[in-house]
């Protein structure tokens, strides 16, 4: 699986380190196959969201078979909206819980399933009960 | 189909996401138990949610058109797991 290209993670949290934090997590659990790309924190380094961040992350996520984008709360939402208004069809911004949606994703992506399948896999963590 | 994981290798993170991304690669739809607890093979957070221990035994099923491939591949799978 080492060579086949695969859908990309971007993770867009407020905060920079908990969109690196998830990103190690996933890729630790997806293995080497998928890249998953953080796209955490406001310029300098600040809590918030960066349009110039998240548009770098998807670029670096993309290998040809699209990218599916993982938002945290409220505003990160509206920042991926807006980066991604001009760009195809190829990035899915997904409605799903930020972790178990992105250890789904990134597990999927790295079985080699296509961009629906990806997306689909998010946003049934939906309903996943932890107890 | 039983089979036991490896003495030290915990179904969890890495271990976990192999399983999945095996049971992917097949349309069969695959199960995997542990004490009568059946979820999708497919699911990672059903899988993780199993918390199967070291040298717990699994109970494999499958049903589709390539179930036998898909249960050969995670028995492999299974018995080549590591950290």
């Amino acid at each position: 699986m080492g060579v086949t290209k695969v859908v990309g993670i971007v993770l867009v949290s407020h905060s920079r380190d908990l969109a690196r934090g998830l990103a190690d997590l996933a890729s630790q659990v997806a293995g080497p196959e998928v890249r998953v790309e953080p796209a955490g924190g406001g310029p300098d380094g600040t809590l918030g969201t960066s349009g110039v961040t998240v548009g770098d992350a998807i670029a670096r996520a993309e290998a040809g078979q699209g990218v599916v984008v993982l938002a945290d709360l409220g505003s990160a939402v509206l920042t991926v909206k807006h980066v991604t208004e001009n760009l195809n069809g190829s990035v899915r911004l997904v409605d799903a819980p930020f972790v178990e949606g992105a250890i789904a994703a990134a597990v999927m992506a790295a079985a080699g399933q296509a961009l629906d399948d990806v997306a689909r896999a998010a946003e049934e963590t939906r309903g996943a009960c932890k107890l | 189909m039983q089979i036991a994981l490896p003495a030290k290798i915990a179904l969890h993170a890495r271990p976990a996401g192999q399983f999945v991304k095996t049971a992917s690669q097949f349309q069969a739809q695959v199960r995997i138990s542990v004490d009568g607890k059946a979820v999708d093979a497919k699911s990672i957070l059903a899988v993780l949610a199993l918390g199967a221990q070291g040298g717990t035994v699994l109970t494999l099923s499958a049903e589709g058109d390539d179930a036998q491939a898909a249960l050969t591949a995670l028995a492999a799978c299974v018995s080549g797991l590591v950290e």
